[in-house]
């Protein structure tokens, strides 16, 4: 589903956040991201979702190449992404349940069947009692759990998470960790960028470790 | 169609929903606006008003021609002769005690005539040529003026047509002024588009993230463009309102001055439209300018976490 092959991203400024990186992941796995902050984690997350675009080698998503995909694509290969954010990145203007009918209303969807959905799936975060409170009346791991409804509300085949767990005490971190290993059940590809060593072992799968920018490991 | 459909009403709801809630900011812009477009269109309307009156003019040119007093019969039967010539429509003879009877009767000028020892008025024909052009006019009137006998001509149209190349001028202003103050518009709308657009940054990369394309971001800033347009059209129709009050009874007081029943005339429905319809369109503009440059902006300066 998505392939690295020799990717190199340096920022402007010259750092070097990837060093010819190569990699595949399969659709439907769950990939594990670890190493100190600097490694590469998130430029890695960054560039499956073109948000940045490598300096060289071929990034590649569902068959696309994602160094050469025009700006007016972008919008389209996101829609089937899923991103949470380590800040979560949540519209504090609006309710809970706007927050997590944003991206179905961008696709154009129903309002009713949108709502329908967004319901679905802040009842399945554990947030239906607050889906009329503002965000910012949330405990941080409630405004994690909020992102990644938002990130789940459209059905992405692909969920991208960048230290999802990262400011959390051990019992939130152990929730959403289990709420992600459901969605590997049902099939979603995950790629979870964490070095909580404790979710690891916790859920399996497949764990890559970078090094200042270059794959150190690859441990099953 | 139907998700199009949905885009652009939740884009118009958007916008209303922001122009609502800040009706100060919306108010005094609009206000803004709408002192911006009064000038050009004020200036239209009045001139729409004095062209109703230019209109009521004879339009048709008539040259005058006044003979010498002491013009002999074979001169008067000349230039009589000259008259009947192909280039001439009409020419109908005024003897001078025809003119002085039409002069007393017409401006109640009885008093001064009848004290006259003799009549001052020479006899004269009003011709009216069957080519109304200006130049030829010109070059008619001069070579009438050279017959012997005639002592001058005069071309009756000639301050009609001064007011029509004066309201000529005048409408050339009202299209320049109109062009100034479109920027003006445009200008005062991108800068109210800009602040909002500043505003709703974190909305704008939010919404890039999880898949909004440049068009859904950009659409509610072009409706609040084209409403906030719409509302300085309507303002400007209500400074013109208001300035049309206040003229109306000295314009009508100086119009009876003149023995005329003239009064201000509103605009009609078309000019209305097209006012309206322009404005919203130039405050589109504005935000459409506006936007794409501050959406740049705000992407180059994006995440760095």
């Amino acid at each position: 589903m998505i392939s690295f092959n020799q990717v190199t991203k340096r920022y402007p400024g010259g750092h070097e956040a990837l060093s010819s990186v190569s990699l595949t992941i399969e659709q439907g796995e769950l990939l594990f991201l670890s190493g100190h902050s600097g490694a590469g984690k998130s430029t890695l997350l960054k560039l499956i979702a073109a948000i940045e675009r490598p300096t060289s080698g071929v990034v590649s998503v569902s068959g696309q190449n994602i160094s050469r995909l025009p700006r007016r694509a972008v919008p389209y290969l996101r829609r089937n992404i899923g991103l949470v954010f380590q800040d979560h990145k949540l519209l504090f203007d609006r309710s809970v349940i706007d927050n997590v009918v944003l991206p179905l209303d961008i696709a154009g969807l129903d309002r009713r069947e949108s709502l329908k959905r967004a319901r679905a799936v802040i009842d399945k975060v554990g947030l239906l009692n607050r889906e009329k409170a503002n965000p910012v009346s949330l405990s941080g791991g409630e405004q994690q759990r909020l992102c990644i409804a938002r990130a789940l509300v459209s059905r992405p085949a692909l969920l991208l998470a960048d230290e999802p767990t990262g400011n959390l005490d051990a019992g939130y971190a152990a929730d959403i960790m289990a709420m992600f290993r459901d969605f590997h059940q049902v099939g979603t590809t995950l790629v979870i960028a964490t070095h909580d060593e404790r979710a690891i072992t916790a859920l399996g799968g497949r764990t890559l470790h970078l090094d200042h920018g270059k794959i150190e490991e690859i441990s099953a | 169609m139907i998700g199009w459909l949905r885009h652009h009403k939740h884009a118009l709801a958007a916008a209303l929903r922001r122009l609502g809630a800040q009706a100060l900011a919306t108010c005094l812009t609009a206000l803004a606006m709408g002192v911006a477009i009064s000038l050009p269109s004020g200036l239209y309307l009045g001139l729409e008003n004095l062209s109703r009156v230019a209109g009521e003019l004879p339009a048709q040119p008539e040259i005058s021609l006044f003979l010498d007093t002491g013009a002999s019969a074979g001169q008067k039967q000349a230039i009589a002769a000259r008259l009947r010539q192909p280039d001439i429509a009409q020419a109908r003879f005024v003897p001078k005690d025809e003119a002085l009877a039409a002069l007393s009767a017409s401006q109640d000028l009885t008093d001064i005539t009848a004290g006259l020892m003799e009549n001052p008025l020479p006899d004269a024909w009003v011709v009216r040529p069957r080519d109304a052009s200006r130049a030829s006019l010109v070059q008619l009137s001069g070579s009438l003026g050279k017959l012997s006998g005639v002592a001058d001509t005069h071309l009756d149209s000639q301050w009609a047509e001064r007011l029509q190349a004066a309201l000529a001028i005048g409408r050339t202003v009202v299209w320049v002024l109109g062009g100034l103050f479109a920027i003006a518009l445009i200008a005062i709308s991108g800068n109210a588009i800009r602040a909002q657009v500043l505003a709703r940054r974190d909305e704008i990369l939010v919404s890039r993230l999880i898949g909004a394309t440049d068009r859904h971001i950009r659409r509610p800033f072009l409706y609040l463009g084209a409403l906030q347009g719409l509302f300085g059209g309507l303002a400007a129709g209500g400074v013109l309102a208001v300035a049309g009050t206040i003229l109306r009874e000295p314009v009508e007081h100086l119009a009876t001055l003149y023995g005329s029943t003239f009064h201000l005339l509103p605009p009609d429905g078309a000019e209305i439209a097209a006012v309206l319809g322009l404005s919203a369109l130039f405050g589109w503009l504005g935000a459409w300018l506006s936007v794409t440059r501050s959406l740049h902006r705000v992407e180059t300066a994006r995440w760095n976490h």
